[in-house]
């Protein structure tokens, strides 16, 4: 097998692994919401709520704050 | 499974670069190997012709000028053959450009004397009325860097392998022979181009960039 | 150790950025209006000498833009985002001051040198990529200092999730990071030959065709890292900001981000059609090209939907008004550009003044306005002042969208005239025109062109001047703000 035939297979395959992943990803987003495991659009407020004083919608548990030594 | 990307920044910047890189790898690296061996009988540059080619670059002649005729009836016609990848293997760096405000140049050697440059590189409008390109007259006076050029040659003859001083080849050898050859080959020039400070500045062993340029275009078929 | 004071966001660096993207904006713009008048009137070339030539300037004009003007306002919404968004101050360590300080400085020299050894004629003349080989070291330290900055504020962060726009700034650093480094590998020629000739001069890494995939890879992409990831990483941040409103749908815009990721740099071929790259390559170059279209409007859409129920805002605040508008433009090159990428259309478009027109109308249209609405809405937060004019950002606005139209409107007509007289033929099948009538007819629009691009230039020293008075003598705010950016009439 030359070269080429196996970059045309590669392609192929990567394709139909990208499409199947990216409509699974679909699928998944959706689908966990609707069960509420997950509420994803929450995180849109990032945007809204970003004073340095206001509460995070999730604490960074690694978080060290300098201040609090 | 996702989710967890956008909390773990360094996982997601290794997916990120994951899927950024592949289509490169897939793409580009595979065709390397075949995409540079040169046509038959092509010559590496002499060091004249590479020191016109860093005024073409200096000048940036690419802003304007491409150097690729596609393969229609149309551009055949109007500029010769239609482009051969092997015809570019010696370009470091390539210079098709992307924009035409000015011919295709790929086989402007074909076409065109030493002499009508001289005019044209002087002034576009005593060849060409309506031309709207810029004279280039900055390029009588400045002196092209030979050595510059020597360098360039003896850095792809070791780096890249480019066959100077192969048999029936273009002549490369010491920077002093180097020097010379582009000065014998300058002297020819200077007489087709019909300008006596020119001819007078090529005399004193001083190569002006539009000898240099010249003998760049010309070797472009 | 820390003093008692309420611990605050700091935008000292965000300050220096924004001086730069008025600065290099301003000098990139007046660059490009002068060349695109070199080409309606040609006598302009003569002004400086050897210097002053369409050919010099023209990287200058595509370099201050692109590296200039656009990176530090990428820089600059950067600091003042990633701060936001991750809730943590840069005050909080000296450490990310001291990097991020260091990054524009060396930034800033780094340009200056780099406008320098362009005039001077020292380049690659491989377009955007110009930089001989000692500019491209400081580049490669500027870009390494952004990164340590990003990830060192990263990994202090008190907000666990990434918000959107850091998506696209981890990507627009990566993926200009490898652009950048494979393109520009090249050998310097005074230490391969032993110390002859200029040291400044180097060769290609690569040859001819294998070049010219490596630079058109670059070329569409970094490109598009720039314009399209650092652009939309700042709408995802200042629309929702300044609306008040949140993301129309954050789900869809993770599908946009890594649909975006994954096909982008499948298209950079489409620079290549026709040319000696293999025909397969080309293909898959013009048909990534239009599944393009798909993540680009998921972004598009996701920001008009975001103003859904609130289309009053867009009378009443002109950022708005700008946002919405760069979001239709951003539609509007992203449907053009895969148009041109189909191999019958270019066949026509390539090489003619449809290309400059289509990037101008994403640059023009997209990406300057974006950044003067993230600049006027952050100017009240970081001076503490209100924006001194309203009435300029609206006559600014008509102005800039005029020369848009005019702009693009007369490309289009000049580059498929063009393209079209040269493959026309007379009834025995000879070509009807010489290369010099297909010139000779676009002066018209070569006109009607320069003057857009005095109109546009005008409207951003008017944008320069409102931020200058803003800056110096606005009214100083003592309020809390919001969302919406306070302007005086």
């Amino acid at each position: 097998m030359d070269i080429r035939a196996i970059q045309a297979y590669a392609w192929f395959a990567l394709t139909i692994f990208a499409v199947v992943m990216l409509y699974g990803y679909i699928v998944h987003l959706y689908r966990s919401e609707k069960k509420g495991t997950r509420d994803y659009e929450k995180y849109g407020k990032l945007a809204l709520d970003d004073e340095i004083t206001s509460k995070p919608i999730e604490e960074n548990p690694s978080h060290k704050p300098k201040n609090e030594e | 499974m996702f989710h967890w990307l956008e909390k773990n920044p360094f996982f997601f910047a290794v997916g990120v670069f994951v899927v950024i890189a592949f289509a490169g790898l897939i793409e580009i690296l595979p065709n390397f190997a075949e995409a540079s061996r040169p046509v038959v009988g092509l010559k590496p540059y002499t060091v004249l012709e590479l020191a016109g080619k860093e005024v073409y670059k200096k000048d940036n002649c690419i802003a304007c000028h491409s150097q690729l005729i596609r393969p229609f009836k149309s551009e055949t016609d109007r500029y010769g053959q239609y482009s051969l990848s092997g015809e570019y293997a010696y370009d470091r760096p390539f210079l098709w450009g992307s924009k035409r405000t000015g011919p295709d140049l790929h086989r402007v050697g074909n076409y065109r004397t030493s002499d009508w440059h001289a005019n044209h590189m002087w002034d576009p409008k005593s060849v060409v009325p309506q031309s709207i390109m810029p004279a280039y007259k900055h390029q009588f006076t400045n002196i092209a860097d030979i050595d510059t050029a020597y360098a360039e040659a003896l850095t792809v003859k070791k780096v890249f392998a480019t066959p100077y001083d192969a048999p029936n080849g273009t002549k490369l050898g010491t920077l002093d022979e180097g020097r010379a050859a582009a000065l014998a080959e300058a002297k020819v020039i200077a007489a087709d181009m019909k300008n006596k400070d020119v001819e007078a500045l090529v005399a004193k062993g001083e190569i002006p960039e539009v000898v240099a340029i010249i003998a760049y275009m010309n070797r472009l078929k | 150790m820390q003093s008692n004071a309420a611990l605050e966001y700091d935008y000292s660096v965000v300050k220096l950025f924004t001086y730069t993207t008025i600065l290099f904006g301003i000098l990139g713009m007046l660059v490009g209006t002068l060349i695109a008048s070199q080409l309606a009137f040609p006598e302009l070339n003569y002004l400086i000498g050897e210097y002053g030539t369409f050919s010099r300037l023209r990287p200058i004009h595509t370099d201050v833009v692109v590296y200039g003007f656009l990176l530090s306002g990428i820089w600059a919404t950067f600091y003042y985002i990633s701060q936001r968004v991750l809730k943590v101050s840069m005050a909080e360590s000296k450490f990310i001051m001291t990097i991020a300080k260091i990054h524009f400085w060396l930034y800033f020299v780094g340009a200056l040198l780099a406008v320098i050894s362009l005039l001077l004629g020292y380049t690659t003349s491989k377009e955007y990529a110009e930089f001989e080989w000692p500019i491209d070291i400081v580049v490669v330290l500027i870009w390494v200092l952004w990164g340590v900055a990003m990830f060192a504020l990263i990994g202090m962060r008190r907000e666990k999730s990434l918000y959107i726009s850091m998506w696209y700034y981890i990507a627009c650093f990566l993926g200009v990071a490898m652009l950048y480094l494979f393109n520009n590998m090249e050998v310097p020629t005074y230490f391969a030959s032993g110390g002859i000739g200029s040291i400044m001069h180097s060769v290609s890494m690569y040859s001819g065709t294998n070049d010219a995939l490596v630079q058109w890879w670059f070329g569409h992409n970094a490109v598009a890292f720039i314009f399209t990831v650092g652009i939309i990483a700042q709408i995802y941040y200042f629309l929702p900001k300044e609306s008040g409103q949140a993301i129309y749908s954050y789900k869809l815009s993770l599908l946009s981000f890594w649909g975006l990721m994954f096909v982008y740099l499948w298209a950079g071929s489409h620079h290549l059609l026709w040319s000696t790259v293999p025909d397969w390559m080309q293909t898959m170059g013009s048909v990534f090209s239009v599944v393009l279209i798909l993540p680009s409007w998921g972004s598009a859409i996701n920001m008009l939907l975001t103003m859904k129920g609130e289309w009053n805002q867009l009378t009443e605040n002109p950022l708005i008004k700008l946002m919405v508008l760069a979001s239709t433009f951003y539609m509007l090159s992203t449907i053009e550009g895969p148009i041109q990428a189909i191999k019958s259309v270019n066949a026509i478009a390539h090489f003619t003044d449809w290309i400059p027109g289509h990037v101008h109308d994403g640059v023009l249209g997209w990406v300057v306005f974006m950044t003067m609405a993230a600049l006027f809405h952050m100017a009240p937060r970081i001076f503490k002042r209100e924006i001194y004019s309203k009435k300029l950002i609206e006559t600014q606005f008509w102005l800039q969208i005029t020369a848009i139209v005019l702009y693009f409107t007369s490309m289009w007509i000049a580059g498929i005239t063009q393209g079209m007289m040269w493959r026309a033929v007379d009834e025995y099948g000879n070509l009807m025109y010489s290369f010099i009538d297909t010139v000779d007819v676009l002066h018209p629009y070569y006109v009607i062109r320069a003057l857009a691009g005095l109109m546009y230039f005008t409207g951003f020293v008017m944008f320069a001047y409102n931020m200058y008075k803003t800056i110096t003598s606005s009214r100083v705010i003592t309020e809390e703000l919001t969302n919406k950016t306070p302007m005086a009439a």
